[in-house]
């Protein structure tokens, strides 16, 4: 008994880069395998999903990106999903970026969707482009954008946009979706922009920010929220299932979700064996 | 064929690489990769901010584009006379194009908003922070910021996240069983959590026992917060090793197995020479 113990002992007290490895590989074996696997929709994404689905038709949304390379694969997914979703049931998309990097990602998101959709600029979307002021911003596009914005991403100014002219402020809008990887995001569109004017809203955040966003759902403040790479791969799902056409083999999160798992598992027989040796070790020194 | 393309791989993958070299130890290609990853990111905001906003908001406000036909007044001629000296010197006097202060003015707005020069001033004196003998007026600046932040935060954060929440922890009983009960353990929770941070009485006796469940719900809420936090990191590690398998083909030269061959070849030898260092000398 008392060796099976000390296997334990051993164990626990590993080296923390042997944890690292253990880490890397269950995360690389499961991509480069590329197990394909449905995953189990949740009442969030759902919710989502079935708010884009019943917006009326020539609905105008705002989507603002609020994240960056470094929080790309979990929302990145969400945007091309998202922005996918609401081409295709033919409404209209102004994107703005409350942080610097989200210009990156809104271009490439758009480059990515609006030519297989043949959509138009100016005409489908409109990329605004980024502000730096963080609430000031979100006051702003509540209130006048045209005060704010003076030329778009492209530098068109605004009033030259066929899309812009009948948009005021975000009282023209039908949703804001807010891709949000911490501050400024989701929270500040709530409190600014769409608590004070009664719109529509939905999320999709980093995993880190989800425990943040849910008191706000529990209250109907935000109709639904996409959380981390789950909620993703939920949404992708989701379109493939609307749209038979989609190609599968195009959903990062669905891709990335064995490896989730798996690593999960690492980590939780991991945290188990940290503390059945701490158990152990405290009833040796007693 | 190395095109720009394949030169920004073999950079993503080095720095990738840079980055994740830190779990083995504290090392000069981690520490490279930090110091770029700070300056291009400080560098890029700055710059952005200053053509994002500063240029067209503040001084497209201040100095409109006119029409050429238009006759100014005095002041009208004095303040473009003004924005030409900018325009001027931020040209390096004339020798490269106005690209901050254009001829004739700023495209976007039409009338000049002279209370525009508040904010102008404000932030020079942001600035002067780098002068000591003069850095005591940014505390004017910063004033503004705090005040003007702190009031337009108030008001949203406590509509949002103050009454509206307050409204929903709420028991409705005309609803279902399911929701009765959730909304109990939820108005509960909030109870027992704010009781925690209730100092103004000892937590003996009841404000003890309420303060204890307190603190179950608060673990609870760290649990959850944790679990998300790990999902998180290791979504971002998947999108990492997505790219690195993605450019260990042929199409990008191999490049990930080139650098981490190259890399775990000089980290090798660090390693030795820092051992080596390290070793008392022999008397």
């Amino acid at each position: 008994m008392n060796k099976f113990l000390d296997l334990f002992i051993k164990l626990g007290s590993v080296d923390r880069r042997i944890i690292f490895v253990l880490i890397a590989v269950s995360v690389t074996v499961p991509l480069i395998v590329s197990v394909d696997k449905d995953v189990r929709i949740t009442a969030n994404s759902q919710a989502v999903f079935d708010t884009v689905q019943e917006l009326p038709v020539n609905s105008k949304v705002l989507i603002s990106f609020e994240y960056g390379p470094s929080t790309k694969p979990e929302i990145h997914p969400m945007s091309l999903g998202l922005v996918e979703h609401i081409f295709r049931n033919g409404h209209k998309i102004c994107a703005t970026a409350l942080w610097p990097d989200g210009n990156f990602m809104s271009t490439e998101t758009f480059n990515t969707i609006a030519p297989k959709l043949n959509k138009k600029y100016g005409i489908d979307y409109v990329n605004l482009g980024y502000k730096p002021g963080a609430e000031a911003v979100i006051k702003g596009i509540a209130s006048d954008i045209a005060t704010l914005y003076t030329k778009d991403l492209k530098d068109n100014v605004l009033g030259a946009i066929p899309m812009m002219k009948d948009i005021k402020n975000i009282n023209d809008f039908d949703l804001v979706i807010s891709l949000s990887a911490g501050f400024p995001g989701t929270m500040e569109w709530v409190q600014f922009a769409c608590d004070p004017n009664d719109i529509p809203m939905c999320s999709g955040c980093t995993s880190v920010q989800v425990t943040e966003v849910l008191p706000y759902i529990e209250n109907g403040q935000v109709n639904g929220v996409l959380a981390g790479m789950p909620g993703a791969a939920e949404y992708e799902q989701l379109i493939r299932e609307e749209f038979t056409d989609m190609d599968r083999s195009s959903a990062m999160a669905l891709k990335g979700m064995p490896a989730q798992s798996i690593a999960h598992i690492v980590i939780v027989l991991a945290i188990a064996l940290g503390n059945i040796t701490y158990f152990i070790q405290k009833n040796r020194k007693k | 064929m190395f095109t720009i393309e394949i030169i920004g791989v073999w950079l993503a993958v080095l720095l990738t690489f840079s980055i994740f070299s830190y779990l083995y130890d504290d090392n000069p290609f981690y520490k490279a990769a930090e110091h770029l990853f700070v300056g291009v990111s400080a560098g890029y905001v700055a710059a952005i901010s200053f053509w994002q906003q500063v240029q067209p908001n503040l001084f497209g406000r201040l100095w409109p584009q006119i029409d050429p036909q238009t006759e100014l007044s005095i002041f009208g001629k004095a303040w473009y006379f003004i924005y030409d000296v900018f325009g001027w010197i931020t040209s390096l006097f004339g020798i490269l194009e106005r690209g901050v202060f254009p001829k004739g003015g700023i495209e976007g707005h039409s009338d000049i908003r002279i209370i525009y020069v508040i904010p102008f001033i404000l932030g020079i004196f942001m600035l002067l922070r780098l002068f000591p003998k003069v850095g005591w007026l940014a505390r004017w600046a910063i004033a503004y910021i705090v005040g003007m932040a702190s009031g337009l935060r108030l008001y949203a954060y406590l509509n949002s996240n103050v009454i509206e929440q307050i409204k929903a922890s709420g028991v409705d009983f005309s609803a279902d069983w399911f929701t009765i009960i959730n909304k109990i353990i939820i108005l509960v929770g909030t109870i027992a959590g704010l009781m925690y941070f209730f100092f103004s009485k000892e937590h003996k006796g009841v404000v003890g026992k309420i303060s204890r469940i307190g603190i179950y719900f608060l673990m609870i809420s760290f649990g959850a917060h944790f679990g998300f936090t790990v999902m998180g990191r290791i979504s971002l590690l998947i999108g990492r090793i997505y790219d690195l398998i993605k450019f260990s083909v042929a199409q990008y030269y191999n490049a990930t197995f080139w650098i981490m061959g190259i890399m775990i070849i000089i980290l090798a030898i660090w390693a030795f020479k820092k051992d080596k260092q390290k070793q008392p000398e022999v008397v």
